[in-house]
């Protein structure tokens, strides 16, 4: 599903030159739910950001589905986007003056479906989040849990067959949190392969495998189960 | 103290907004530099004095409707009922009127038969009321007197024997030299008039002619299809006098087709168009300030909201109030400054087009001055709102995440 | 897709109603300033000899005094002396010419309760009508004969037969001009060229004379000029003779040449005729005259005037100024929202489409500030017909062209504005503003 070799990205400003990833290789499977850790500035955002096509590596080869994808243009970069990403973040990103519908209709508008095509998605999606009823409120009238169930609505109503999630729960109490890792869990169970980027051990131990990422390289490749305990930023 | 170098490097991180800002200031400054010397300059012009009863009188145009009419006969019995009529001072005839954009010019010189070095002046021919029915003022010699009025057919040539003069066209022909008694010459003929008298000042029929002021007076009548009577009716009473005329003169001789207009209409639509460059332009640079100064208030709000954060970081490591609004207004008057230099260039530049394609005055310095200092306090007005509610930001907001 | 930017547009527009108002507002003075200076630019360099405008030419002749040049821009007089336009006329070169001025008489009816009235006049010869393509409701011109001897005969404007005739065909009709009786042989259509293009020594945006008569009336009635007589010489003449034959310039001469060789032909016969009247001790100064057609015309008696170019630049600059005020706004405007332009990248969108959307948005912006524009250039117009006390009546009106002219001027300012702070939006790095930090 996705597979990258010896990707390099750094950052360059006036004065220095930082390394952001440094021969960062990693395969991940169809099907697979992996989840990212790593002490903060370890490179896991640059990771997720070149994993989703948001940024170019400087270096390396970057296959996603079997395609290369290190040199195309920002438009067919956006379509593969569209088409096989969906994206969950932290801070949720809803857009706070449209509405759960129209929110959920965001990536299925660039994907140039039809009217019918649209609503019907949204309203699948909304009601396997179970928010069908809230389909007309804003964001700001929802709870945070509600509004993540909201985010991952979205990043589903394309279905595509990769997800990539940024600390989803770094902003829910426990119990919302395990709510939504139920979710992502009941996804992954249908065939969605899943990144995760997390702090929270107990979530990182959840997924099939687990990533540590330190100094913008894979530091360690291990079974969760024999993981003792993530590092902590 | 300040932080000048900090300053200069977070401006030049926001180096569009803050350059689009100071662009903004330069284009007004140029612009209204340039309209303020022009807007000055008309109401100068405007303002001029007339020399005459502006308000007090009206112009009377009588045409006859048959083609051998005997003007002059009518002329004569006309301006008696003219003056004879209640709140009437004073009628007189004339071949203009005064400041409406229409009459006669010629070249006069100071020798026979002369060929260069004339000096061009508007002509009247009237007759001895003109003094007192236009208001002017005799500083010099005599006025004319009945006796010497002459009455001519419209191309007849004939010779004219004396001349009433203004100030200004007497400096003009005799510098330096009394002119009373001194001749006229008529464009390039031999004989001498006469200049008897000099008056104060009267600006003639055109008010953008380059040589306006320079006026003379004839005391001729010509037997034309048509004449223009002056009447100065008293103070205040000049639209009751306005209402009758035109019936008192028809019921005199109804064989004529009579027109009247007060005064101050010609001296408005003289002016109109100096009049409507006033108006435009002062709407222009107003408007154009309340733009400027809308476009920095929002910009400096969205700039302050930008920087919530740091301004709370700097609150909360011990930044008073007083130092959150100075830091923004100094930077703003860094732009402001800036925006006014680029704006003085332009503005002389672009006056230098002014004064060479449209014959527009000159910007000097203090004008150019006055308009910088409106300019930065415009700029500093709009910053200040913007600038003391920054210094409300809590310095909690930098422990809170946006 | 563009459906669903204008709705996100307006719904943008609706979320900062003060921020919005304030830049339609700006965009909207910007334009309702510059349409009314630019409207009155335009409609005073309107040419409507347009199409005529390679085979008219307006004849001037230097005949003006040795010492001085004429004071005109081009230093010849606008106009000629009566013997000179009589010499002309004798010329069969041109396919259409004219000698005319401006006059006036007092029109009456007989029997009539029509009053007395004052009237302009043009006198002028028969081609008037031909030269500048005037139409005829009923009759037509005068036969050649009256261009140089006496025939009392008139054509009237139509606005004239209507006050006299109640508008029926008047053709064969008397009427009183200074007590002379004229018999009627045509009307005119409406014909109201702005500026006036064929006389613009009397004001170029007054009315149309609303008679016309012969040329050949001068002796008989003693017709002077109601328009400027200018001379440099007093001339030794006695009486209107001596007026006629005198070096006052006030006679208008207008010729109509259909080609090159005409042209060429035409100006020989000029020179020619300048060379005879050298040898008879006129045209002492150096041999000049000119042949201008009616755009050139209008440039040389500089009808746009200089005031209304120093306006036109300063609507401009204002325009200039509101639009790197809208820059500066939707610059602020946009980037706040750049969060949201970052979540939409995410999902899928390009950074084209990011930018078409943001240019939407200031497109709407430019589309409401464009017909805000025109309402304060309508408004603006007005208070220029009443600043100009009805002298610009002819020329301070809007046309369907400036309305279009208007939205057009609008939505390029405002896609000029929107055109960086759209780009710069389209390309901000989307993952900064999706890491909540």
């Amino acid at each position: 599903m996705l597979k990258m070799h010896n990707v390099r990205k750094s950052f360059r400003t006036d004065t220095i030159e930082t390394h952001a990833l440094r021969d960062f290789s990693l395969e991940v499977k169809e099907g697979e739910f992996v989840s990212v850790t790593g002490p903060s500035g370890s490179g896991k955002t640059t990771f997720l950001n070149i994993a989703g096509l948001l940024e170019t590596p400087t270096g390396g080869q970057y296959l996603l589905d079997g395609e290369d994808v290190s040199n195309l243009n920002d438009r067919q970069r956006s379509r593969l986007r569209n088409e096989k990403i969906g994206f969950i973040f932290q801070g949720f990103n809803l857009i706070p003056d449209l509405s759960l519908f129209d929110n959920i209709d965001v990536p299925l508008r660039y994907r140039g479906f039809s009217a019918k095509e649209r609503r019907k998605r949204i309203e699948k999606v909304l009601e396997q989040v179970g928010l069908s009823a809230r389909a007309k409120h804003l964001p700001a009238q929802l709870s945070g849990g509600q509004q993540q169930r909201i985010a991952i609505a979205r990043a589903l109503a394309g279905e595509p067959r990769f997800l990539l999630a940024d600390e989803p729960t770094g902003n829910l109490d426990s119990l919302m949190a395990r709510q939504v890792m139920e979710l992502l869990e009941f996804i992954n169970e249908w065939g969605t392969t899943i990144v995760m980027v997390t702090h929270d051990p107990e979530l990182a131990r959840r997924a099939h495998r687990n990533i540590q990422i330190v100094d913008g390289q894979v530091c360690d490749l291990r079974p969760v189960t024999e993981q003792p305990e993530a590092a902590t930023a | 103290m300040l932080e000048l170098k900090p300053m200069l490097s977070a401006l030049w991180r926001n180096k569009v907004p803050a350059l689009l800002i100071a662009l903004q200031l330069a284009l007004t400054l140029a612009i209204i530099s340039n309209t303020v010397v022009i807007v000055k300059d008309r109401i100068a012009k405007i303002e001029r004095p007339t020399g005459i009863a502006v308000e007090e009188i009206i112009a009377i145009n009588v045409m006859a409707i048959p083609n051998n009419y005997d003007m002059i006969g009518a002329v004569s019995s006309d301006l008696e009922l003219l003056r004879k009529l209640p709140f009437v001072k004073d009628a007189t005839i004339t071949n203009q009127v005064p400041l409406s954009r229409s009459g006669s010019a010629g070249t006069f010189y100071t020798q026979p038969n002369q060929e260069v070095g004339g000096e061009v002046s508007n002509r009247y021919n009237t007759d001895p009321n003109f003094i007192n029915t236009l208001g002017l003022k005799l500083v010099a010699g005599r006025n004319f007197t009945n006796a010497e009025m002459q009455y001519f057919d419209p191309s007849e040539i004939r010779d004219i024997n004396v001349a009433v003069i203004t100030q200004q066209f007497a400096d003009k022909i005799y510098p330096d030299q009394d002119p009373i008694g001194k001749p006229l010459y008529d464009g390039n003929t031999s004989h001498p008039i006469e200049i008897i008298g000099v008056i104060e000042r009267h600006l003639g029929a055109w008010v953008d002619w380059s040589k306006a002021g320079n006026v003379a007076f004839f005391p001729i009548v010509r037997n034309t299809q048509d004449v223009n009577y002056l009447v100065r009716a008293e103070p205040g009473k000049r639209d009751d006098v306005l209402k009758t005329l035109v019936d008192k003169l028809s019921e005199r001789d109804p064989q004529r087709v009579i027109k009247t207009r007060v005064l101050s209409e010609y001296v408005a639509r003289s002016y109109a168009g100096d009049n409507l460059m006033v108006k435009v332009l002062s709407i222009v640079a107003a408007t154009l300030s309340f733009i400027v100064a809308l476009g920095i208030v929002g910009l400096t709000i969205f700039w302050i909201n930008q920087r919530a954060k740091q301004i709370g970081v700097r609150r909360a490591l011990g930044a008073s109030r007083s130092n959150i609004s100075r830091y923004f207004l100094i930077e703003n008057s860094l732009i402001a400054v800036t925006g006014i230099a680029l704006g003085s260039a332009a503005a002389l530049i672009v006056n230098q087009y002014m004064v060479r394609d449209y014959s527009q005055p000159v910007l000097t310095l203090l004008p150019l001055l006055i308009c910088a200092l409106l300019v930065l306090v415009v700029s500093l007005a709009a910053a200040l709102a913007p600038a003391l509610r920054a210094a409300n930001i809590s310095p909690a907001t930098a422990t809170r995440s946006v | 897709m563009i459906g669903y930017y204008i709705s996100l547009a307006l719904r943008s527009l609706r979320r900062t109603p003060t921020l919005s108002a304030l830049m339609v507002a700006a965009i909207a003075v910007g334009v309702g300033a510059s349409m009314t200076v630019l409207t009155l630019n335009y409609m005073m360099s309107q040419n409507a000899l347009e199409h005529k405008d390679d085979v008219l030419f307006a004849v001037q002749l230097d005949s003006w005094d040795v010492n001085e040049a004429a004071n005109t821009t081009n230093e010849i007089p606008w106009q000629l002396t009566y013997r000179d336009a009589q010499a002309l006329l004798r010329s069969d070169i041109p396919t259409h010419q004219v000698a005319m001025h401006r006059y006036g008489f007092t029109v009456e009816l007989e029997e009539s309760a029509i009053r007395p009235y004052t009237a302009d006049i043009r006198v002028t010869t028969r081609d008037f009508f031909n030269l500048f393509d005037i139409p005829f409701i009923y009759g037509g011109t005068w036969e050649k004969t009256a261009d140089s001897s006496p025939m009392q005969v008139v054509i009237l404007s139509k606005a004239t037969n209507e006050k006299l005739f109640s508008g029926e065909d008047s053709v064969g009709e008397t009427v009183i001009l200074n007590s002379q009786p004229f018999t009627v042989i045509g009307v005119i259509d409406t014909w109201e060229p702005s500026p006036k293009v064929y006389d613009v020594n009397n004001g170029s945006f007054t009315k149309v004379e609303s008679l016309f008569v012969p040329f050949g009336l001068h002796r008989k009635l003693e017709i002077y000029s109601w328009g400027n007589t200018n001379g440099w010489d007093s001339g030794e003449g006695e009486g209107y003779e001596g007026f006629l034959q005198s070096e006052s310039v006030w006679i208008q001469y207008w010729v109509e040449l259909t080609n090159k060789e005409q042209k060429t032909e035409y100006e020989n016969f000029l020179t020619a005729y300048i060379q005879g009247q050298k040898d008879q001790g006129r045209f002492e100064r150096p041999l000049k005259f000119a042949l201008s057609k009616p755009s050139e015309w209008l440039v040389l008696n500089e009808v746009l005037s200089d005031d209304n170019r120093v306006l036109g630049w300063v609507s401009l600059a204002f325009l200039l100024v509101c639009v790197i005020n809208a820059v500066a706004l939707l610059l602020a405007k946009f980037l706040r929202k750049a969060p949201e332009a970052g979540v939409r990248r995410a999902l899928g969108a390009s950074r084209n489409a990011i930018f078409t959307q943001h240019l939407i948005e200031s497109s709407t912006i430019g589309i409401l500030g464009g017909i805000a524009g025109i309402l304060l250039a309508f408004m603006g117009i007005s208070g220029i017909r009443y600043l100009a006390m009805g002298q610009q009546d002819t020329v301070a009106r809007m046309d369907w062209v400036m309305v279009i002219a208007a939205i057009g001027l609008a939505l390029i300012a405002s896609l000029l504005a929107g055109l960086y702070p759209a780009w710069r939006i389209s390309r901000t790095n989307p993952s900064i503003y999706l890491k909540t930090q």
